[in-house]
């Protein structure tokens, strides 16, 4: 069976599946092959369910951004000082 | 392994995810003075409990484990502030709702902008909004989306941090980033980032 006819076998889910499906796909926690393959379709096919995934993945790498933090030095050097006195 | 040597592993160690620790620290405390106090008491009781580290390739979350109880301990001694409580609630009272069962009830312009977004919209949405919306998540939800999003942990890693199954992360993931797109879609709306007309379908 070629990889094309594989493609066409694929069942369709709806939107309601798929917005349920969204964040298991986005977070990498969907395991089940089948399943991820019946999203993708879904997605390949479905404008609005694209749209909604293109603004999830751009929303996360924001939040990733801006949510980033950096430890101030008065905090480094406390914790190694406190380390060394264990 | 020597004390020495143990304490050089330790501090190693501590020092590479520090900026991960003061990071969940203050988006838990959201104050600087209060998170790198709770870094500091987290990093003196992992010291005291390193016998209890199973598997030292699972430091980082074995630590934020550290930290999150310490920060709930913390909030219980002090009582300072009444969300606790909600935590929770909110901890005890969840299941693997769908996320259709969140949007229920939402307002029909929210709706219709969930459905159709313009991916747009996160590129001009500012840094300190987005850090704002994150703080008003309640903490349950707020730790959850940043071990996830920030940090990149696995639902079954954030789940052994908080101590909470899988299933629980999975919905406070989509709780939390339903509840996150609401408070940006209303400063959206506000700071005319987002059109009246956004999210409908208009055919001619």
């Amino acid at each position: 069976m070629s990889k094309e006819t594989d493609k066409h076998e694929v069942e369709d889910i709806d939107c309601i599946e798929a917005v349920n499906l969204l964040y298991a796909y986005m977070d990498g926690e969907i395991d089940d092959k089948e399943t991820k393959a019946k999203y993708e379709h879904h997605l390949a096919h479905c404008r609005s369910c694209y749209s909604r995934m293109e603004l999830e993945k751009a929303l996360t790498d924001r939040i990733k951004a801006a949510a980033k933090a950096s430890a101030p030095e008065k905090l480094q050097n406390k914790l190694r000082k406190l380390i060394d006195n264990f | 392994m020597t004390d020495q040597h143990t304490k050089a592993w330790f501090g190693r160690h501590v020092e590479g995810c520090m900026n991960s620790l003061y990071g969940l620290a203050f988006r838990l405390t959201r104050n600087a003075a209060d998170a790198e106090d709770l870094v500091g008491d987290a990093v003196v009781k992992a010291w005291s409990a390193l016998a209890t580290l199973d598997d030292t390739e699972r430091f980082r979350a074995w630590l934020f484990r550290i930290l999150h109880n310490c920060f709930i301990s913390d909030y219980r001694k002090k009582s300072v502030r009444p969300v606790e409580l909600a935590f929770e609630e909110l901890a005890s009272d969840e299941s693997e709702d769908d996320v259709s069962s969140y949007l229920v009830g939402q307002s029909d312009d929210f709706l219709q902008w969930w459905a159709n977004p313009e991916r747009e919209f996160a590129n001009t949405m500012l840094g300190e909004k987005i850090i704002e919306a994150i703080d008003l998540l309640p903490d349950a939800f707020r730790i959850t989306v940043v071990l996830v999003n920030v940090e990149g942990l696995s639902y079954d890693e954030a789940a052994e941090v908080l101590g909470v199954p899988p299933g629980t992360v999975r919905s406070r993931m989509k709780r939390g980033r339903t509840m996150l797109q609401k408070e940006l879609w209303l400063y959206g709306k506000e700071a005319g980032l987002i059109p009246d007309n956004a999210g409908l379908k208009v055919t001619k």
